[in-house]
């Protein structure tokens, strides 16, 4: 990977948002008792990194984000679950990068934080061997469609004020 | 590719799906056959009967020894038990159809249905 | 730029309005049964499972406080513990043995029941209880030579209490057992502990004698079914307040023989098991200790001895419910508007006895 000193500086600039945003969703109480629902604000930089620097850069910063993240509260098993589900969501964010134009960004908002739902839910299976736990997928991905058109929407505004791809 | 409509219809038929099964799972619900195994009077697991697909058998371990318990679609009922009388194993089936709780006296186990299922029906007790 | 912020704002409030009000009525099931203000407990005790469950704040000192009162009963009533007051009289071989106010009051209230119902109820017919193995469940049919030989000291008349009631005296050979009344008794204890811990409103059940203090929180009777004698579900189901609600049936205890049935409810007369009629008696009532007695007593004396004796005794203030051999129910008219078939007793004919 080549990237500029600039980009550099910027994927770091990134990660600390990212980890700051993390944990201060963190701090907020859960909206509902339904474990997995969250705003999942920390995406917005997600988005914003795959379409204005690159999909490694993104990557780059949201393994950085969960691995920090989880050292300042949450431990091994919400790192776990941030991680499945974070690296399916990065991976639906690059497969759209290609196909978005930049008055759509906000899908891959609404489409990453769907599939975010869907890796946690398949750890959850795993870890606790209950497969009944995919009847939370429903509301899971309802709530992954409300919150990720909402950082959908703000990571597509970042973008497009900040121009995308230098 | 390029239309958002595309991405809207998509993103609406999740959601359709999801709250479509959600409605369904709600309804459903309404038949859930909780079971509830208590051990000296601690409600140590649940089961969720009516969810059950495959047969399954687990043990609890009681005041005197362990009880083996199998579960199937829609009821349960106790195999194996390491008390003297084996009243709970003769006791057969546990069901909505037949909701008389099991009970190990020595081993202190018992199988009842959970009074969760709500009808117009519902009854507090039972005397017999 | 403003008014974008304004947006903003309104978007996350509606956001939070949705995700709250999106999932209103869905519960996942992870609490444990029992985390809100109404408590339950089982206690083991007296051969049975007993479910206590007062309803309100101070439920929880209602379950310490009925729990320890259940184990300090059973510890006074057991037959079988060597420890107990009766097991005492009984072994005391003629000798006279002072009793705890507890034992005192349900050996008084016991024999005053078995009076009142003429023998039907017999408090001495212990040793022939267990001659024909239902206190142990080594099951076995004496024949006629034995059975007399044991109802000779069969006969509650010759149990005597002193003049004060504080002490009791068995004749040798005789034994007695409050296994018929103990729970009726307990229950009524249990409901005292209940009021004495300041709750209003609660329900137990002791082996199936369900007794309710007060109406449910919502201020609505207690429903309170009535087991089917020959099938799992039910006879109909009793709406009640402040009340004991016991059942004696042949169905709870018994052994087949031969093609021959042999239950737990014996005839003091015969000392063979009492077929009447009745495969189940259900009393209703104030006092657990006379429901419980008058449960045994009339399922012995049958309906139509049954129907007299509630007629001759208003005053003791209880109504029943008996079903019978042939299907039918029979019930006084006290229950008659609180009591209601279940859909497959719906077309049982149902006889009202009327004052």
């Amino acid at each position: 990977m080549r990237w500029t000193t600039k980009q550099l500086t910027t994927m770091a600039l990134l990660t600390a948002i990212a980890l700051a945003i993390h944990v201060a969703e963190a701090q907020i109480p859960p909206l509902i008792a339904i474990p997995g629902v969250k705003l999942g604000l920390a995406n917005i930089i997600t988005v914003y990194a795959a379409f204005s620097i690159g999909g490694g850069a993104a990557a780059m910063i949201l393994i950085a984000r969960i691995l920090l993240g989880s050292m300042f509260g949450g431990g091994v098993m919400s790192m776990m679950y941030s991680l499945a589900g974070g690296v399916l969501c990065l991976l639906i964010t690059l497969v759209l990068r290609k196909i978005l134009t930049v008055k759509q960004i906000w899908v891959a908002g609404v489409m990453g934080a769907v599939a975010h739902n869907i890796g946690q839910i398949l750890v959850a299976v795993v870890v606790t061997g209950t497969p009944s736990i995919v009847s939370y997928l429903p509301i899971l991905l309802i709530s992954g469609v409300i919150t990720g058109t909402f950082t959908g929407f703000a990571a597509q505004a970042v973008v497009n004020r900040m121009g995308h791809k230098p | 590719m390029k239309k958002t409509s595309f991405w809207i219809v998509l993103i609406a038929l999740i959601v359709a799906v999801s709250a479509g099964v959600l409605l369904w799972q709600h309804l459903a619900k309404k038949d859930a056959v909780i079971a509830e195994i208590y051990v000296e009077g601690e409600c140590v697991r649940r089961i969720d009967l009516s969810a059950v697909k495959e047969p399954e058998t687990f043990t609890v371990e009681g005041v005197i020894g362990k009880n083996t318990i199998l579960v199937e679609p829609g009821r349960i009922c106790v195999t194996e038990a390491e008390c003297p009388d084996h009243v709970c194993i003769e006791m057969g089936w546990l069901s909505s159809e037949h909701p008389t709780p099991i009970v190990c006296l020595p081993n202190e186990v018992v199988i009842m249905l959970s009074d969760s299922t709500e009808n117009t029906n519902r009854i507090d007790g039972v005397t017999g | 730029m403003r008014i974008k912020r304004y947006t903003r704002v309104i978007a996350l409030a509606l956001l939070v309005l949705m995700l709250s009000g999106c999932n209103r009525g869905m519960v996942i099931p992870t609490e444990k049964p029992g985390a809100d203000d109404s408590v339950s407990r089982t206690v083991f005790a007296m051969d049975t499972v007993m479910e206590l469950s007062p309803c309100g704040e101070n439920a929880k000192a209602a379950c310490d406080l009925g729990a320890a009162r259940i184990q300090e009963l059973e510890s006074l009533f057991s037959v079988t513990r060597r420890d107990s007051e009766i097991y005492a009289v009984n072994h005391a071989q003629g000798k006279e043995v002072s009793l705890s106010p507890d034992t005192q009051t349900l050996l008084k209230d016991a024999l005053y029941w078995c009076a009142q119902t003429d023998g039907m109820l017999d408090i001495s017919i212990y040793p022939v209880l267990r001659t024909w193995g239902f206190t142990t469940g080594e099951y076995r049919v004496p024949d006629d030579a034995e059975l007399a030989s044991l109802l000779e000291h069969v006969d509650y008349r010759r149990v005597s209490l002193s003049p004060d009631g504080s002490a009791v005296t068995l004749p040798e050979g005789m034994e007695i057992d409050l296994g018929s009344v103990a729970k009726g008794y307990t229950g009524d204890m249990v409901m005292q502990a209940f009021r004495d811990s300041g709750v209003t409103s609660g329900m137990i059940s002791l082996g199936g004698n369900v007794q309710v203090l007060g109406t449910k929180p919502d201020g609505s009777n207690w429903r309170i079914a009535v087991q089917d004698p020959s099938a799992d579900g039910y006879v109909g189901i009793a709406e009640v307040a402040d009340k004991a609600v016991i059942t004696s049936g042949g169905y709870e205890r018994f052994f087949e023989q031969d093609g021959v049935t042999y239950w737990h409810i014996l005839d003091p007369e015969t000392g063979k098991p009492a077929h009447s009629g009745v495969v189940s008696a259900t009393v209703i009532g104030t006092s657990g200790t006379m429901c419980d007695a008058l449960s045994t007593a009339l399922f012995v004396m049958g309906a139509e001895r049954a129907a007299a004796f509630w007629q001759t005794h208003a005053d003791a203030g209880f109504d029943f419910v008996l079903v019978l051999e042939d299907g039918s129910l029979v019930m006084t008219e006290g229950v008659e508007s609180s009591f209601t078939p279940v859909d497959s007793w719906a077309s049982a004919p149902i006889e009202v006895i009327r004052r």
